[in-house]
């Protein structure tokens, strides 16, 4: 038995486990534990992350003479150490304090934690995959178990499932067709066959497999203009949920992508291909389509008035950062790309449970009913802090390295567009983290959240450990890159050389541990300079400029709704809603479409069309 | 090994200082440039000075919390760290560390310190003036980026220490403004946008929203942002004659090209009127934007 079995039979026991012992009030406690041990034995495998040997699954079987067997190499486990990671850090939070309110309010906290558990299973196998068969069954599991997590809060939710699953299905339509094509060049669903006949491949052939790939599993990544469900779908989950799906459900999409389109397809052929009357090779093309999916959502983040669903829209936006550097192609933009994934995981997942916390204690996400939390709540401020500043990119956090890495990717690839329109994304992060921040901690504290406490250890610690990840991998990214390195090389990509602090190379380095230590540096100046002054005295926040007016606690005094009026005056009009005009024009489509077939079927001989689909899977199966 | 670590801890500490005090001498200028414009006399020498320390030893202090304090502590420490970033004659830093985009994105720690700060006085006119700052940010640091990417792009580096000692083995005709001088141009543009000053400050705003960002900010609070200014003037200068002036050979020109610089956008903003948010955006978009991109367009053929 190897140790990936261990690991698979471990999550498969969390599954159970979890789903039998809905009743028990500890269930959140034990999925902690089954998940740490997931953890553990995936550290156990740790080999893989330092260019260890790929280790394979001992079962395996075959469907119609197609094999289908199940390995784990440096890619798999990258992704994987995330998945479980961030499944652990939502798990831990549900346990204790938070889910005894949630089972309070009539929720389920063991089925929140069946259907982490069960969405973990289904990745560990995606990532798994070792053909493509058995990478389209772990693609539909994962579709299905994260359509769970979706839709457990009920009412709005199951309907934002519902606009989910139809993207979804749509999406895993374009992956079989791919495969059926597949198959009919090859012969057979593994890998290797792929890559072998790929070079041969015509244009056509290549641009119809990628384009059908890339919409399948662009889907799951939000990518535009396929954005729409994502949002709304993630952020109804119940707080820990939303965590997990926030960090890593959509790169699900992204893994997929790496090994179809990069790894198998070769990013070199897409390179070639010219799309006529244009100056963008089909590479280019996709990539626009990453940058577009960068800025559009970002803005749309801005705009936002619950906090759930900035930081949701948010992360599609990242999403784009991640594809962006891997279409690079060189060794800087790809690692750049992987490590984002690895980032975004740590301060997103923080970011969603800090605003969980503040849902725990305010019963809100609503960005115009909050302000004034951070002398109650410091720790979830202090995390929301460092989460804010690690998704708009700045130093020291750990997502400026990686954009640093695929901006400078995109400098010295000469990409003057792309790199605009990444770092236009970053800027309006900026924007709309700050007011996420300022809206939820700073500003007035309103009457009724006078009396509010900082959330109980069992909530604080796992945000905590998460910040904390986030702040050390951007001291010393290092860390990571060795993983993200080995990653590089199961690709089949140039791999990137670095020190523990970052890159060192001719044409520009980065070392963060010079550069936090120096930032740290200024900030003891600062302190110092700070303190040298007199005293300050604390003053009560209704001790304030008003024009001349006293202030007292009815007064609302804190300015949010409508943040940002002057850019909105400005590009307010650029929100015109093209994108759901564009859905709901398919949805007509397809619904009369749909219509007319049931007309047909109806009216003319319904008996006909039955042993018409009857014969035809007969001789499917039996042919 | 060990020696040249000292060295660079050693030059950590000089930069921020030198820049200190050549800011001051910058805010100095400002001032007496504001002065002469105006036909009064101007403050003295230490003026600047003065008003640090007096701001600083003022007996009210007034702190509207943790978060407010912070916030100036990271409003001048992300300045103090910026400058270890930037080369001056003799000495490097850490710029061969971190490079353009590094400095670019460390710049923006000072501004997220201060919106934090302000965030924390709860007064919305402090909150606005920061909304207004924020999106004055995203605007001129559009074409900014524009203007890095085209420079690195020219040199095939990040890294301003090989930027400029490429500028200074080619002499004037290769620095940046000979090569590439539609870029300076637009440079320049985002350069007087970045300092805030007329007709830019529309986050202050004394009339409308009582000074904007610092309404609830007096005594070491004030003299923290006064501090920055220093540094925030120091900054945009020498990052502007290091990409494309050829740096600093040695201090004497090095100075002088830096209050050239600073001198052109002071000018500007003390003679024209102020620009509303909207139309802020409208400009810098529109003219260092299109001006960045041809610029970029020229550099890349």
């Amino acid at each position: 038995m190897s140790m990936l079995d261990t690991l698979l039979l471990i999550s498969l026991l969390t599954v159970l486990l979890t789903g039998l012992g809905q009743r028990v009030t500890f269930i959140g406690w034990i999925a902690t534990l089954l998940l740490t041990a997931q953890l553990l034995t995936l550290l156990l495998m740790g080999k893989l992350g330092y260019g260890g040997e790929i280790i394979d699954a001992s079962f395996g079987f075959s469907i119609l003479g197609q094999p289908l067997n199940w390995r784990y190499d440096a890619l798999s486990w990258f992704f994987a150490l995330i998945t479980i990671g961030s499944a652990l850090a939502g798990s831990a939070f549900a346990a204790g304090a938070w889910g005894d309110q949630y089972r309070k309010e009539g929720g389920n906290p063991g089925l929140l934690q069946f259907s982490i558990a069960l969405n973990v299973l289904a990745m560990l196998l995606l990532l798994g995959s070792g053909d493509l068969l058995s990478l389209f069954i772990g693609w539909e599991l994962v579709s299905w178990a994260s359509l769970l997590l979706m839709v457990i809060a009920g009412g709005r939710a199951s309907e934002f499932g519902m606009r989910y699953i139809v993207y979804a299905t749509a999406g895993a339509m374009a992956v079989l067709a791919g495969l059926a094509i597949i198959f009919q060049l090859t012969g057979s669903f593994a890998y290797d066959d792929l890559a072998a006949v790929a070079p041969a491949l015509n244009t056509l052939q290549i641009v119809t497999l990628t384009l059908l790939f890339f919409f399948g599993f662009g889907i799951k990544m939000g990518l535009l203009p396929f954005h729409l469900w994502q949002a709304d779908a993630y952020a109804e989950t119940p707080g820990p949920g939303t965590a997990f799906l926030g960090a890593i459900s959509s790169r699900m999409g992204l893994y997929a992508i790496l090994v179809v389109i990069i790894q198998l397809i070769g990013l070199v052929r897409l390179i070639e291909i010219e799309i006529p009357y244009s100056f963008l090779s089909l590479r280019d093309l996709l990539m626009w389509v990453a940058a577009i999916s960068i800025i559009i959502p970002t803005f749309i983040a801005l705009r936002q008035s619950d906090a759930r669903r900035l930081l949701a829209w948010h992360g599609i936006g990242q999403g784009g950062y991640m594809l962006i550097g891997l279409l690079v192609l060189d060794p800087y933009g790809s690692a750049g790309g992987l490590m984002h994934v690895f980032n975004h995981a740590t301060y997103q997942a923080a970011l969603f449970l800090s605003v969980s916390a503040v849902i725990y204690r305010t019963r809100t996400s609503d960005l115009n009913r909050l302000g004034g939390l951070v002398t109650r709540m410091p720790l979830s401020f202090l995390v929301m802090l460092i989460g804010i500043i690690g998704l708009a990119g700045i130093p020291p956090m750990n997502g400026f390295v990686s954009k640093w890495l695929v901006y400078r990717s995109l400098i010295i690839e000469g990409m003057p567009l792309l790199f605009v329109a990444s770092v236009i994304g970053t800027l309006g992060t900026i924007l709309s983290v700050y007011k996420l921040i300022h809206n939820t901690f700073l500003g007035q504290l309103r009457l009724e959240h006078e009396h509010i406490r900082e959330v109980p250890l069992s909530m604080t610690i796992p945000m905590l450990v998460l910040s904390a990840i986030v702040f050390i991998t951007g001291f010393m990214p290092g860390l990571v890159l060795d993983w993200v390195g080995s990653a590089q090389v199961a690709l089949g990509m140039p791999q990137l050389a670095h020190t523990l602090g970052g890159v060192e190379s001719t044409q520009g380095s980065l070392d963060m541990i010079w550069v936090c230590s120096v930032l740290f540096g200024g900030f003891a100046v600062g302190a110092l300079l700070f303190y040298s002054g007199n005293k300050a005295k604390r003053v009560h926040q209704l001790d304030n400029y008003a024009g001349g007016h006293f202030l007292t606690a009815d007064v609302r005094y804190h300015y949010s709704d409508n943040f940002y009026a002057g850019l909105m005056h400005h590009i307010g009009s650029w929100y015109r809603g093209s994108f759901l005009w564009l859905e709901s024009s398919l949805i007509s489509v397809v619904s009369s479409l749909s219509g007319g077939a049931q007309l047909l079927y109806n009216s003319f001989h319904p008996a006909l069309y039955l042993l018409m689909a009857i014969t035809l899977s007969l001789y499917f199966f039996i042919g | 090994m060990a020696n040249s670590i000292l060295l660079t801890i050693l030059e950590v500490i000089l930069m921020p200082l030198v820049a200190f005090i050549v800011g001051l001498f910058m805010v100095l200028m400002m001032r007496k440039l504001a002065a002469k414009l105006q036909r009064r006399v101007g403050p003295p020498l230490f003026q600047p000075l003065y008003d640090i320390v007096k701001l600083y030893g003022k007996q009210t202090q007034i702190s509207h919390g943790l978060i407010h304090d912070i916030g100036i502590i990271m409003a001048v420490g992300g300045y103090v760290a910026a400058e270890a970033l930037l080369p001056v004659p003799g000495m490097d830093g850490i710029a061969a560390k971190g490079g353009l985009v590094t400095l670019a994105y460390l710049m923006m720690v000072p501004s997220l310190g201060l919106a934090l700060g302000v965030g924390q006085c709860a007064n919305p006119n402090g909150s606005i003036g920061i909304s207004r700052a924020l999106t004055a940010m995203l605007a001129y640091d559009i074409p900014f980026i524009i203007v890095i990417f085209g420079v690195a792009y020219h040199f095939g580096s990040t890294n301003l220490v090989s930027i400029i000692a490429t500028q200074q083995a080619e002499g004037i005709a290769g620095w940046g403004i000979s090569e590439m001088p539609i870029l300076a141009i637009a440079g320049l543009f985002a350069l007087h946008a970045s300092l805030g000053k007329q007709p830019f400050e529309i986050y202050i705003a004394p009339a409308e929203i009582a000074t904007g960002p610092m309404v609830e900010m007096g005594g070491k609070f004030l003299g923290g942002l006064f501090v920055m200014q220093t540094f925030q003037l120091y900054t945009a200068s020498v990052l502007y004659v290091s990409l494309f002036l050829g740096g600093g050979e040695n201090w004497v020109t090095f100075l002088i090209k830096c209050f050239a610089v600073l001198a052109i956008p002071v000018l500007i903003a003390y003679l024209f009127p102020r620009y509303r948010t909207e139309d802020l955006i409208r400009l810098v978009w529109k003219w260092p934007v299109m001006l960045a991109l041809l610029g970029v367009a020229f550099v890349m053929n």
